[in-house]
């Protein structure tokens, strides 16, 4: 089960709206390689793993993505904070606006809808522990585009922190990986799934 | 950066240590040294939960005090939060 606890992995404290910004950095909330999808992703794979570390591991990082998704959430609230139909209008924000107002709804930068077709979970160990790898680079590629948005040191200085979060991940998931190929039976040259095939 | 929200960044450093440790475990469980590091930590982390609880009302709902009111829906919501509040 989860509990919540009141309070950011990381603080966000950002001073100046940005509604253009917002729409841009909502796609880690919703988008493809984004924190909903991390989250999701981990904690459904996590039931066909045969090995302890790895369950482990899928549990904790899924469950970080988790807080993760609650400071994207809180980045977008705040730069859509106290705007005037113009500043919309001027941002180019009326299109999300027109459905959402400024409530917080996951969507990729594109527009479009989360969804899970954005991840995989294949009940393949290896093949999972690879989608895990991708999934932690292709978080940090759109945390470094990001970067490369905004000037403001409000928006950047959590950006930077869940960016720095990604290369962790993905450290730990390589680990993850060597622990589980150790463990394949030596006759198995060619990786076949542990979780099923025994 | 105001009482509360100083004493709120000592917690978050200690419990962000603890939780790094944390997921270093998973896949270096043998380390007994990396288990006295977390272990420093999560007691760091429970000491400043229960001092930051006290001054200024629950982080989880179960830490809830006071027979008067539900304290839960007074503390302050994390997205809300601003510099100087």
């Amino acid at each position: 089960m989860f509990q919540y606890e009141k309070r950011l992995q990381y603080p966000v404290k950002i001073k100046t709206p940005n509604p253009k910004l917002a729409k841009a950095i909502i796609t880690q909330y919703g988008g493809p390689h984004g924190e909903l999808g991390a989250s999701i992703r981990y904690l459904s794979q996590r039931f066909s793993m045969p090995y302890a570390e790895v369950k482990g591991i899928l549990t904790d990082i899924g469950t970080e993505e988790l807080g993760h998704l609650e400071m994207v959430g809180t980045i977008v609230y705040q730069l859509t904070r106290n705007l005037t139909p113009q500043q919309i209008k001027e941002a180019g924000f009326d299109d999300y606006f027109v459905d959402h107002t400024t409530g917080v709804y996951p969507i990729a930068a594109s527009g479009e809808a989360f969804s899970a077709a954005t991840f995989s979970v294949t009940g393949d160990v290896i093949a999972d522990l690879h989608e895990d790898l991708s999934a932690e680079q292709k978080a940090r590629s759109t945390y470094d585009n990001i970067l490369r948005l905004t000037d403001d040191p409000d928006v950047k200085d959590p950006i930077r922190f869940l960016r720095a979060r990604e290369v962790v991940h993905f450290q730990r998931f390589g680990e993850a990986l060597r622990l589980v190929q150790d463990r394949l039976n030596s006759k198995n040259f060619y990786a076949f799934n542990p979780a099923f095939d025994r | 950066m105001n009482p509360r929200q100083a004493l709120l960044q000592k917690l978050s450093v200690a419990q962000f240590a603890a939780w790094e440790l944390h997921m270093y475990l998973d896949t270096h469980p043998g380390d007994a040294e990396a288990l006295a590091r977390y272990r420093h930590y999560e007691a760091k982390t429970r000491r400043l939960t229960e001092e930051y609880e006290s001054k200024y009302g629950p982080l989880t709902a179960g830490d809830a005090y006071g027979d008067a009111r539900w304290e839960w829906v007074n503390s302050p919501w994390p997205w809300e939060t601003t510099e100087g509040e």
